[in-house]
């Protein structure tokens, strides 16, 4: 069934749908209309979860992990200050291998003060040892939702779900929700035998000493590039049942590309149309979009990037003293091709500066016109 | 969905727990066996103990009761308990519940919560409720042979008695009067101590097999060789004489003693013309207080003449307010000088102005006279009520030790006469009924050794307090105001008492006094906070956060040290100082 709806409800109703037992959250701009809307649905009966109220998100990761470790489907949602706060959580959470679902509502961190939108939350928490998958629809969001959860119950590590503020969380747009059955049958009940349980009284997460530590850490590692496949494997089989597939990355006008823009997020539909008109006008220009952050998609990155000849990257966030994080992780992935494209980094939109079709073709006209980046990212559009 | 994951089997609980591959690790730190191979109780350095410590109602009470196990029976909706918790040391609950000056209540630890418990009230109402249900109390089972002599109906003798028909013996007790209870029958008025109230505290005492043997006065037809044949004798026999004022005129007609006076009232003998006459009642003591509300009865009007200030008097402080509500008068500061007769009748006395000196050995300022001050009251009787003393005539002969007015004994009563023990106001001089009691439970204890091994020797009694008849399983240390968790304790105000104003008061003896109805002493007894004593209320077990505490027999917990880290939460957090903590190794 259709609806027109905000991004942040499209995650309630792919929250409703996905049958979370357990909810906790703390309010927060731009976050605090999804878990709103889950309260109500918890209230009215139409989601059969309990909904714990928190004295802060640190608290309600906590109260989270606890729901996790005795084996309910359990869901949170938040937002810059507030993923900051859960920070040591996430940790726990990751370590604690609970298959538990936040959605994280892009929004800049203060101060100075913003409840705008860029990436620098989500991934200052990018080697907690969650996965990170960002979304460009309203649609997209509300599929992730239902996706995240097969996939963390399948490879035992939390998922947390990326969107923009504003743009998507507030923003609405025709979204498909579909009906409970079929989502059921996608969907099955949470069951695992890694539950503390009353009647078999166990303690979970204590002391392990380095005899064993680092093995534990590498079963981590090993359950990320589990993911890369479950990621695929439930997109393929969520494609099957709805029709609809969105890849770790999904390329764009690609055929023959050689430059191309690689964006995340809701970016994505705003280079699109770029794209489509430096294609009409004859450039060989592509768009790859990264929907995958973590476990991090090198192969395919280097598959579809290997053979162009540039690449500018859209980052919507900075490392300070280094440079924006798509880029360098792209540089990374990509560095011991034999051949390999040059790489420019673009630092756009921090706090939630728009960034409209012609910042986008700006940039792309700034590749094509240099033969090499400087070693410096470029900040876009700031005053001189 | 179904994790790919399987929990391992718990190993054997000292397995050495090691993994050669990665394949063989749970994806996650998990216990093999359960949480209990954790004991984490080696982490202690001090621990909690259960330990009920004494609370300051009982430890004030000079009779001994239990008043925090019997007000907590109450509560708990068992007044029939409540009432054998209480007669297990008392047998005269329904006269201590109404002329006892309750210092239980003084020291009561509900004073810094809105108000001390009425507990005077609730012994009453036990006491009442007994009378009402018919419940009876037994002797003890084993009956034993040996012959006991008591001297003295009053409290003490009573009491000693009553002790000892629990214990298994079968006293006798002699009584000077035609009818038990010394004091409190010929020394209370009856608008205090209703003499049905009396009456049936004596019967349920007589029916233990105790003998009253009556009209038979020591010294006069009762003689020493008839006491010397039993094989213990315990002196109860009071402060049957008054203390004379020492004044010229004292021999005037219209004088009379207060323990006289009272005694007459109370047996109905010739007083001659009270109502409308002039009463001047000398003293401060609770005597005095007794006679010049009787004397009002009588139809007198009645002035207290005291020679320090009303702080000072040892009269209970309630019944000197009841009495000025009653309508007697009070002159302070004045000692009298000479009482002025006419026809050897009195007519009047010349008091001495006085004011407070340094204080004396009893820590009362000392009055002194002031020079050139007199002033004289018309008077038609002149009630003397100025301190009683032993009478030590009767007493000669036997060889008992007489010292400033009491018969000397020492801490089990005995006198150093062979067989002879001593106590109440005879050998005390306290001066109270409850103390009286104390003092015959002692007693009884005390001669129940004697007639075991033939000696006092041996027998521990506490001192400086009441002793027990059922041993109490609480510790020495009282509990005060600072060491309960007033986070528990909900400030609620203590009931009002009414005191009930005679409309008519002359020749009306009724009860003056209310006590507490059946809904009202409930919600008392809930107000109560069992100071220092466990009552079962899970705090201990709720805080606990190692799960530590468990239920255990008869309403107790144990323990888990195997467990308990020591932490002290639980005995920070109960709320009546009932658990507590000590170093490891002490």
């Amino acid at each position: 069934m259709k609806k027109v709806i905000m991004g942040n409800h499209a995650v309630s109703y792919g929250v409703r749908l996905a049958r979370a037992e357990v909810i906790s959250a703390y309010p927060i701009t731009p976050q605090t209309q999804i878990v709103e809307m889950l309260s109500e649905f918890c209230s009215d009966g139409s989601l059969n979860a309990r909904f714990i109220k928190v004295e802060s998100e640190h608290s309600a990761m906590a109260a989270v992990v606890g729901a996790s470790s005795v084996g309910a489907r359990a869901f949170t949602a938040t937002s810059s200050q507030g993923l900051l706060l859960m920070h040591e959580m996430l940790h726990w959470a990751a370590g604690a291998r609970l298959p538990i679902v936040l959605a994280n509502v892009n929004r800049a961190v203060g101060p100075g003060w913003n409840v705008w939108t860029d990436q620098s939350d989500s991934l200052s928490q990018r080697d907690t040892g969650w996965l990170q998958i960002y979304c460009e629809s309203n649609q997209e969001a509300l599929d992730t939702v239902i996706q995240a959860f097969k996939i963390a119950e399948t490879v035992r590590l939390p998922v947390m779900m990326v969107l923009d503020a504003f743009i998507l969380s507030h923003t609405e747009e025709p979204v498909d929700v579909p009906a409970q059955e079929q989502v059921d049958a996608f969907l099955p009940r949470y069951e695992t035998e890694w539950r503390l349980d009353p009647d078999d009284p166990r303690a979970f997460n204590m002391l392990v000493a380095p005899e064993h530590y680092m093995e534990m850490r590498l079963q981590m590692q090993q359950a990320m590039d589990e993911a890369m496949g479950v990621v695929a494997a439930v997109d393929e089989e969520f494609g099957a049942h709805f029709g609809r597939r969105y890849g770790l990355v999904e390329p764009y006008a690609m055929e023959g590309a050689e430059t191309v823009l690689l964006t995340a997020g809701a970016t994505t539909s705003t280079a699109r149309v770029v794209v489509d008109a430096l294609r009409s006008e004859g450039h060989r220009v592509g768009l790859v979009k990264q929907r995958l952050f973590r476990p991090y998609p090198a192969a395919e990155l280097r598959r579809l990037l290997g053979q162009a000849k540039k690449v500018g990257v859209i980052d919507r966030n900075i490392s300070y003293g280094h440079e924006g994080i798509f880029a360098s992780e792209l540089k990374a992935a990509l560095y011991d091709l034999p051949s390999r494209p040059q790489v420019f980094d673009f630092v756009v939109g921090l706090g939630g500066r728009d960034v409209t079709p012609a910042t986008i073709r700006g940039i792309a006209d700034y590749v094509l016109g240099h033969d090499a980046p400087g070693l410096e990212p470029v900040w876009w559009e700031v005053k001189p | 969905m179904k994790s790919k994951h399987s929990m391992p089997k718990p190993a054997a609980p000292d397995a050495p727990i090691t993994f050669a591959s990665l394949a063989e690790m749970p994806p996650l730190p998990v216990s093999l066996g359960s949480t209990l191979n954790n004991k984490t109780g080696t982490w202690r350095y001090i621990r909690p103990f259960y330990e009920d410590r004494t609370p300051p109602c009982s430890y004030a009470c000079p009779a001994g009761n239990d008043v925090v196990h019997y007000i907590g029976a109450l509560r708990d909706g068992d007044p029939e308990a409540a009432w054998r918790i209480l007669v297990a040391e008392n047998p005269l609950p329904g006269v201590c519940g109404r002329v006892c000056p309750h210092p239980c209540e003084r020291e009561c630890n509900r004073r810094e919560f809105g108000g001390a418990i009425a507990i005077h009230a609730l012994e009453r109402f036990l006491a009442d409720e007994a009378a009402a249900h018919g419940w009876t109390i037994g002797a003890g089972p084993a009956r034993r042979p040996e012959r006991i002599a008591i001297v003295g109906s009053g409290p003490a003798g009573l009491s000693c008695a009553y002790h000892l028909a629990r214990l298994g013996y079968e006293p006798t007790v002699y009584e000077a009067e035609s009818q038990p209870g010394g004091l409190l029958r010929y020394g209370i008025p009856a608008y205090r101590l209703p003499k049905d109230v009396l009456d049936r505290e004596i019967a349920a005492i007589e029916r233990l097999g105790v003998r009253f043997a009556l009209n038979r006065r020591l010294g006069d037809n009762l003689a020493w060789p008839e006491l010397a044949a039993a094989d213990a004798v315990f002196l109860a026999t009071g402060q049957g004489a008054s203390r004379p004022l020492q004044v010229p005129g004292e021999g005037a007609a219209g004088v009379i003693a207060g323990l006289d006076f009272l005694r007459r009232v109370a047996t109905g003998k010739s007083l001659g013309t009270v109502a409308g006459s002039k009463a001047i009642v000398i003293g401060g003591g609770n005597t005095a207080i007794d006679a010049a509300r009787t004397a009002l009865r009588l139809g007198a009007s009645v002035t207290v003449v005291y020679r320090r200030t009303e702080a000072e008097m040892p009269a209970i402080a309630g019944e000197v307010a009841e009495a000025r509500a009653e309508g007697v008068a009070f002159r302070f500061l004045a000692a009298p000088a000479q009482v002025l007769a006419e026809g050897g009748q009195v007519r009047s006395v010349r008091f001495q102005e006085m004011r407070l000196g340094a204080p004396d050995a009893s820590g009362r300022a000392r009055p002194e006279p002031v020079p050139g001050h007199e002033f004289i009251l018309p008077a038609d009787w002149v009630i003397v009520a100025a301190g009683q003393e032993l009478d030590p005539a009767p007493l000669q002969g036997a060889g008992i030790p007489v010292e400033h007015g009491r018969i000397r004994a020492g801490e089990a009563a005995e006198t150093g006469v062979a067989r002879v023990f001593a106590g109440g106001d005879a050998a005390t001089g306290e001066g109270t009924v409850a103390q009286a009691i104390g003092s015959g439970k002692r007693a009884a204890l005390a001669i129940d050794h004697y007639l075991r091994t033939g000696s006092t020797e041996g027998l521990v009694l506490p001192q400086g307090r009441a002793a027990h008849a059922t041993p109490r399983n609480a510790a020495e240390a009282v509990v005060r105001p600072a060491d309960l968790n007033a986070d528990y304790i909900t400030p609620e105000p203590a009931p009002e008492l009414e005191a009930w104003a005679p409309p008519q008061m002359v020749g009306n003896f009724a009860e003056v006094n209310a006590g507490l109805a059946g809904q009202a002493a409930a919600r008392e007894a809930a107000r109560c906070i069992s100071c220092g004593t466990c009552i079962s209320c899970d705090t201990c077990l709720i805080f606990c956060p190692d799960v530590a505490i468990a239920h255990a027999e008869g309403g107790r917990y144990a323990i888990a040290y195997d467990y308990c880290k020591g932490c002290g939460i639980c005995a920070t957090e109960c709320p009546r100082s009932a658990l507590h903590m000590e170093e490891e190794g002490q």
